[in-house]
């Protein structure tokens, strides 16, 4: 079975194809600055040179053709036709209170879908732009939603309740939801795999650390807790993202700088995280300007390792335990130093880590020593991988 | 037909305001003007993202991005690569004209022209070129950027898919579109001006001073300017010129206020110049109360 995902956003469409008999990516690739005459589409078929072309790409139903039409090239394609797909997963952001797990796409989902739009305006739009696009150009192919937050769905209300009016969730269903749920699904499992234990026994904290960044809290292979809320605004400090900030603070920053909405808006997501505190968002450039002596770039490093190391803590009490840790995602997978000095002010939870095998990169690796109280992994995740592997069950 | 490319007409404050609204959603446009002004302009759209840098409200590579969508040109033959066309000069009706049928010669025959006009006449402007039914007129609220509303009349003979180009562009610029009849000053500029008239005779008579007056009606409207700011920002020539013409559409009741046209005569005409009703910094912002008092106290 040949699965198609896509992950579109508003001006881009990441593809991957996968031969689901040994779950093989068979080519993959990414259309970028659709809605511009210079679009970029780079093309990947495994084992043999990537393809890259410049051309006007207006909307998301001409960036879908081309990649299809690269997918069914004779020279760089790996299908004879596209008939050879038999469905297609489609990465959605948010389903809201009304998706707890990947759906089939018909007519309800996507009225559903539009509906939720005012939860996540910058995705969901062009999550529902890439479904009607690839049913148009595929209509006989069936087309599943996968979703960020879905894995979420079995928090408890105790823990995505937030402590304000109870009317304004009724009204609004503001509360906490959770992002990279795919993510956390996916190397959650992974780690129960690698410990040759059933999932369902274990207690593992799932820390995605890439340029956004989330930790879950999953019980028995269930999420019980995740630091991202309502927006993936709340939680760890990020790349520009704040995390976590007093709500007092906001209001007494827009007085005194004299902000509006979007002011306020952009700075806590766009001009805060590693960036507010260092001016550079990219935790190499921190560890660069670190060993320049930066202070600044110092302190970011710090307040970044300190907030997580207080989730971990969090989610161990939330849990009562814990069996593993993961760490995930670009600054999760890459920053050996971040693990060893988080893992170091851990060592209260009987953590020891082997730094030999910390330094692996690009594979599954169990980084703890056979000795450690608590396993620790790294695990590149593959989000693709379970938006394929739903789709496969659902169809 | 897909618009990408936006011709601005005009890069005062009002077309330097679309520009770079356009521009930050995503639109390449070409600002024209037939002055030495437009160079100038590209400098202010920057200082005003650089204002809105200082906020947060975005960020350096947004910066660039925005400033690189916009091309500044003289070369009125640039307007045949236009896919929409926003005339954005001062409301001078023959000099409006005169644009809008060089434009009509130079634009495809399918582009929609928008009119920024307040105080003219869609109809009568549209008389003077052949694409009658595609003219509409979309007047956008200086400061651009900022004000959430826009107001669209349709001419006489406005054809149906025209407004419907220009709601598509003005909501996209995040303006709620509110459709109004033909009228001079339509609601936003006709209200303004009796409002900055009202206050200015209430100077005049000694009742209180500029920041006074706009104090009180701009905490107690909960306005983020006072209505003698918004006349100083948009210019009080403007302001002036506007108020004549709404007197040669309305009568006495719109008579300008002597204040404003002795400001006017002084050359104390707002922000430009730094001291209109109230004193602004080099940086156009507006002084305190005191410095501001001090200001208009020497000049009168």
């Amino acid at each position: 079975m040949n699965i198609f995902v896509l992950n579109c956003g508003s001006s881009s469409v990441k593809y991957k194809l996968y031969d689901m008999k040994n779950e093989k990516v068979l080519a993959d690739g990414r259309v970028e600055r659709i809605g511009q005459d210079n679009a970029v589409i780079t093309h990947q078929p495994a084992g043999r040179d990537k393809v890259s072309k410049t051309m006007p790409i207006l909307e998301h139903t001409t960036a879908i053709r081309e990649s299809l039409n690269l997918l069914t090239h004779p020279e760089h394609g790996v299908l004879k036709s596209v008939e050879e797909i038999d469905a297609v997963g489609h990465r959605v952001v948010h389903g809201g209170e009304s998706f707890s797990d990947s759906v089939l796409i018909n007519e309800r989902t996507k009225d559903i879908l539009d509906s939720l739009a005012s939860l996540a305006p910058l995705h969901n739009p062009a999550n529902v732009t890439g479904i009607r696009a690839a049913e148009k150009i595929m209509p006989n192919v069936p087309q599943v939603a996968v979703f960020d937050t879905a894995f979420h769905s079995t928090i408890p209300p105790y823990a995505f309740l937030y402590a304000i009016p109870y009317s304004v969730y009724q009204r609004h269903k503001v509360r906490r939801y959770g992002f990279h749920g795919t993510s956390h699904k996916y190397v959650s499992q992974r780690a129960a795999e690698l410990m040759g234990r059933d999932i369902a026994d274990l207690k593992i904290i799932s820390c995605h650390l890439g340029n956004g960044a989330s930790i879950a809290a999953v019980h028995g292979g269930k999420s019980v807790d995740t630091s991202m809320g309502f927006t993936p605004l709340e939680g760890l400090m990020m790349g520009t993202r704040s995390g976590d900030i007093d709500p007092g603070a906001i209001f007494y920053i827009m007085k005194q700088e004299q902000l509006n909405l979007h002011e306020i808006d952009s700075m806590l997501n766009k001009h805060s995280g590693l960036y507010g505190i260092a001016g550079v968002s990219d935790m190499r450039d921190i560890e660069r300007d670190i060993a320049n002596d930066d202070k600044l770039a110092k302190l970011a490093y710090e307040m970044y390792e300190y907030r997580i190391r207080k989730y971990v803590g969090a989610y161990v009490a939330a849990m009562n335990g814990v069996d593993a840790i993961v760490f995930t995602a670009g600054i999760g997978e890459n920053t050996p130093s971040l693990r060893t000095a988080l893992c170091a002010n851990l060592s209260y939870l009987g953590i020891e880590i082997d730094e030999e095998k910390n330094k692996i990169r690009g594979e599954d690796v169990e980084i703890s020593t056979p000795d450690s109280k608590v396993k620790v992994f790294v695990i590149p995740t593959d989000e693709e991988l379970v938006i394929a592997r739903d789709t496969m069950k659902i169809v | 037909m897909d618009i990408r490319r936006v011709a601005v007409l005009g890069a005062g404050r009002l077309g330097r305001g679309i520009a770079e609204c356009a521009a930050s959603k995503g639109y390449d446009v070409v600002l024209f003007s037939q002055g030495a002004g437009g160079q100038d302009a590209l400098r202010r759209i920057e200082k005003s993202l650089d204002r809105k840098l200082a906020k947060w409200a975005i960020t350096e590579s947004e910066k660039r991005l925005i400033l690189g969508r916009i091309s500044y040109t003289l070369d009125l033959k640039e307007l045949s690569k236009a896919d929409l066309l926003v005339e954005a000069t001062i409301d001078h009706f023959y000099t409006k004209q005169e644009l809008l049928r060089t434009a009509d010669h130079l634009c495809r025959p399918e582009v929609v022209f928008l009119s920024t006009t307040s105080t003219l006449r869609v109809s009568e402007l549209a008389r003077g070129i052949n694409r009658t039914d595609l003219l509409v007129g979309l007047h956008f609220i200086p400061p651009v950027p900022n004000v959430p509303v826009a107001e669209l009349v349709r001419g006489s003979q406005t054809d149906e898919r025209a407004v419907e180009i220009a709601k598509q562009f003005a909501t996209r610029l995040g303006k709620q579109v509110v459709e109004i009849h033909e009228s001079p000053g339509l609601v936003n500029p006709r209200t303004l001006l009796a409002l900055v008239n009202e206050a200015a005779y209430l100077i005049d008579e000694g009742v209180c001073n500029a920041q006074q007056a706009d104090r009180i009606i701009r905490e107690s409207w909960g306005m983020s300017q006072g209505p003698l700011e918004m006349a100083d920002r948009l210019g009080l020539d403007l302001v002036l010129n506007w108020m004549e013409q709404m007197q040669d559409a309305f009568g006495q009741r719109y008579a300008p206020c002597p204040l404003i046209r002795r400001y006017v005569r002084e050359r104390r005409l707002g922000v430009k110049t730094r001291l209109g009703f109230l004193a602004y910094t080099d940086d156009d912002a507006l002084k305190t109360d005191s410095e501001s008092e001090q200001e208009g106290k020497r000049e009168d």
